[in-house]
């Protein structure tokens, strides 16, 4: 029953192959040196910020500049957050025209890249300073206590398509990575005050400073109290929040050679919600990463983090996790034209959850471990012009045994403006617990069912794009691809044609395509327009021999077209005017319609240390929805927000 | 019955990935034929780097007209100390003009000869003389930078940061305007600014 489905994959790859193939086969290795700067002509017709972008010397992780990865990658910098005023991590992201962002009310939200997007978006793999914050009970991300301090951001790396084989399970759709400060860039005070509409309040302050010649700290704490979400009908949905963080993070930094950090922060926050109580969040984690550079070309990683996260969420369940993870990284050429990268990893996870009467995960406490094993080898075929990339990713998991997650990438710089990139990847999504061990009621006769023979869902990707930096003022960049997916989570009727009960199976197979477009245009010295169009055509269906009837209409969530337009300008020395704007189309499936919004941010500094800025968001209408169907839809009002911040 | 109703798409697909299979095959043969052309070069990047960034702060700072004997005379970029650039920031100034003023390079050994100077590049090997020779230029319309971790502290004006391979700046603008020196807002932006703890 498998055979026609392979085919039509298979067909759909051999084309693409050949045309991988090919390069490889037909081109001459030949021996270069070092990557040098462009000629004087060229550097001198450079802007600051293309001067200021220019690679100089290797930094210990792979010198390789964002414009020649092989892979749809986005780059949201510390000035792009500030640029546009977000004040939460989902709305820097709305940065990134690779993914889909909806909030759904106050404080949840819809991440994905590439489709299937959901307040639980399984397929997107999210981390803060390689700490993976994917919570494996319901398979996604609570970006309600993803609260760290903006300021410190320095930058947010987001990859859409598969990063399985580096990254592992769940980097299905896309990897998130964000990446803060080292404390020795954060150095001195900075406090930040603000209120408006939605964010009714919020301050944040850190300090950092030296502890010794080469060791550097900061410390911060961050508060926020958020209004809520309304009905379509414009009454309050109550959904309003309170949150509270704290953080520290010290790094020694002597020289490359060897690199030592260690950070932590705890947080707590209280939800409202219609019906029985509030929700009630806290957690604390603490990471420790020690870098050491053995040669030029040779670096080692050792990290371990331990993660603890509380929610109680009162007619629901109340959740205990805890996470440790160790990593170990080893980076070193073999030969002159090989790259390679192999790492190990270990993961222990323990779940502990109380159940109410209206569901329930079954065992309500258990604890899971699992193993990976990666390597990748970048071999360049023509040193600065043709790099192959190979590589896999094996990982063990208590519930489907062995995984294997490997990849083909290849990347081509006819010359230094240029990229053609090409990839094929198989990634996997492990099951979760609320795939596995979700009941409810909490007692039998179930309505709904766990299921037991739920295995990993998978993906077998097809990417190509193109980047050209077309003048020093102006570069393009164009990502492609074609996903097959294989047993996507469904829920089969047990007794049909009767609706329920139903059991959770893998039992939906999906196809997905589309084109992530970007330009970036420096106008003039004080002006840059950014522009993003993303494609996305999402299909799922029964596989062979399965009856599904209430996810087949429901699995996928996606707007088909997305539009971003961003412009940042320099009025003056002391003034900027940012607009963005976005214009999502509709979600049939749900009945959303389709919205343009626009957000603008007007930012002053009277002085070097002090910064004052104002911030309109979702300024076109009154109120409009984003997610969910218009009886469980909550949306989003006209938002006002003023923000003072000094440097000391 | 296993047979997926996205016919049409992935026919479409189907060939749309053939035609593009092909194009990056002869894209890579075009790529075989046209040489790889590479100027190799003696001095590291960094300093090719920082060379053009000093040949920048020439168009993006203005001097008051008494840091100038003339309206056509030069505008001196000078480096004290060490030279770590070689002849690479001659070629890269010779033939360049900002207005009616040739840019000249000049070599300075001790700073008692830096009159005349209008963009002063201090080399690592003075660094430990950095604040007797900003004491010297005190008031002077003379653009100081150099690459010292001190440097903004003491009372020069732009210092070069390394951040992650890339070279950065911290202008210290209040020695800016005690030399009456005006930096244009291309260069002078709030990523830019020196400010205590990002100096």
């Amino acid at each position: 029953m498998n055979a026609p489905r392979s085919h039509g994959r298979w067909k759909g790859g051999v084309g693409f192959l050949a045309g991988l193939a090919g390069p490889f086969f037909a081109i001459v290795l030949s021996a270069q040196t070092v990557a040098p700067l462009p000629p004087p002509t060229t550097l001198k017709k450079m802007s600051l910020d293309e001067l200021m972008d220019l690679q100089v010397t290797s930094v210990s992780k792979r010198p390789e500049k964002l414009s020649e990865t092989a892979s749809a990658i986005q780059l949201i910098t510390d000035e792009d957050i500030r640029r546009a005023g977000a004040t939460s991590l989902p709305e820097a992201l709305r940065l990134a025209s690779n993914l889909e962002v909806a909030q759904v009310d106050s404080r949840q939200w819809a991440i994905t890249a590439r489709g299937f997007n959901n307040v639980f978006a399984d397929k997107m793999l999210v981390l803060v300073d390689g700490r993976s914050v994917y919570t494996p009970l319901y398979a996604g991300v609570y970006w309600d206590v993803q609260q760290t301090m903006l300021a410190d951001v320095d930058r947010i790396e987001v990859i859409s398509g598969p990063g399985a084989t580096q990254w592992g399970a769940n980097a299905v759709n896309g990897v998130i990575n964000v990446t803060t400060k080292s404390a020795k860039d954060t150095q001195g005070g900075l406090i930040i005050a603000g209120a408006g509409s939605e964010l009714k309040e919020s301050g944040e302050a850190r300090y950092g400073g030296k502890l010794g010649s080469n060791l550097y700290y900061r410390v911060y704490a961050a508060y926020s109290d958020r209004g809520d979400s309304v009905r379509p009908n414009g009454r309050s949905s109550g959904d309003q929040w309170r949150s509270g963080q704290a953080g520290f993070r010290l790094d020694y930094d002597a020289g490359a050679a060897n690199g030592l950090t260690l950070q932590g922060d705890g947080y707590t926050g209280t939800m409202n919600q219609f019906g029985p109580g509030n929700i009630k969040t806290n957690g604390s984690n603490l990471l420790g990463r020690w870098t050491h550079q053995v040669e030029d070309n040779s670096d080692l990683k050792l990290q371990a983090y331990y993660d603890r996260t509380h929610r109680s969420i009162p007619g629901s369940f109340t959740q205990d996790l805890t996470t440790f993870d160790l990593d170990f990284q080893h980076r070193r050429p073999l030969g002159p034209a090989n790259d390679l990268v192999w790492g190990l990893g270990y993961r222990f996870v323990q779940d502990d959850v109380i159940n109410t009467p209206a569901n329930a995960f079954l065992p309500a406490s258990i604890g899971r471990a699992s193993y990976s094993a990666f390597f990748q080898d970048e071999i360049a075929l023509s040193k600065d012009r043709l790099h192959l990339t190979l590589g896999s990713k094996v990982e063990h998991n208590d519930y489907t045994g062995y995984e294997f997650e490997p990849s083909v990438r290849l990347a081509w710089h006819p010359d230094q403006k240029q990229t053609f990139w090409g990839a094929i990847s198989r990634a996997i999504r492990t099951p979760s617990r609320i795939d596995r061990d979700l009941y409810s009621p909490a007692v039998p006769p179930y309505r709904v069912t766990g299921g037991g023979h739920v295995v990993s869902e998978k993906l077998f990707a097809y990417e190509a794009g193109y980047r050209v930096q077309l003048d020093p003022q102006l570069s393009l960049s164009v990502a492609t691809f074609l996903n097959n997916y294989d047993d996507l989570r469904s829920l089969t009727p047990l007794n049909p044609p009767q609706a329920f009960p139903v059991e959770n199976s893998s039992g939906l197979r999906g196809r997905s395509s589309g084109a992530e477009l970007t330009a970036e245009w420096q106008v003039t010295g004080k002006w840059r327009l950014h522009a993003g169009w993303t494609e996305l055509r999402v299909r799922s269906e029964p596989q062979s021999g399965t009856v599904d009837r209430p996810t087949r209409d429901s699995i996928a969530r996606d707007p088909n077209h997305q539009v971003f337009l961003r412009s940042l300008l320099n009025i003056s020395a002391s003034w900027e005017c940012d607009v963005t704007m976005r214009g999502i189309g509709p979600i049939p499936m749900s009945a959303v319609p389709s919205y343009t919004e626009a957000d603008l941010r007007l930012g002053w500094h009277p002085r070097p240390a002090w910064e004052f800025s104002l911030l309109g968001q979702n300024l076109l209408h009154d109120q409009h929805p984003e997610f969910n169907s218009p009886g469980t839809r909550r949306e989003l009002q006209r938002a006002l927000y003023g923000k003072a911040s000094w440097r000391f | 019955m296993a047979v997926l109703k996205l016919k049409s798409g992935s026919t479409r697909c189907r060939h749309w990935l053939r035609h593009l299979g092909a194009g990056l095959l002869g894209l890579a043969l075009a790529g075989l034929v046209s040489p790889a052309v590479r100027a190799e070069t003696a001095l590291s990047a960094e300093y090719q780097l920082k060379a053009v960034f000093l040949f920048n702060f020439a168009q993006f700072v203005e001097w008051p007209a008494q840091a100038f004997p003339d309206p056509k005379a030069p505008l001196v970029i000078g480096v004290l100390g060490k030279d770590p650039f070689g002849p690479y920031l001659d070629d890269l100034v010779s033939g360049e003009k900002i207005g009616d003023r040739a840019l000249v390079i000049r070599r300075y050994s001790r700073p008692e000869d830096l009159a005349g100077c209008h963009i002063l590049f201090i080399s690592r090997s003075e660094a430990r003389n950095l604040e007797t020779i900003v004491a010297r230029l005190k008031e002077q319309s003379v653009l100081t930078v150099s690459d010292a971790d001190t440097f903004t502290r003491q009372g020069g004006m732009v210092r070069f940061v390394m951040e992650n391979g890339k070279i950065r700046l911290r202008i210290n603008v209040d020695a800016a305007k005690s030399g009456h020196l005006s930096i244009s807002s291309k260069v002078l932006r709030p990523d830019t600014l020196a400010t205590p703890g990002k100096d």
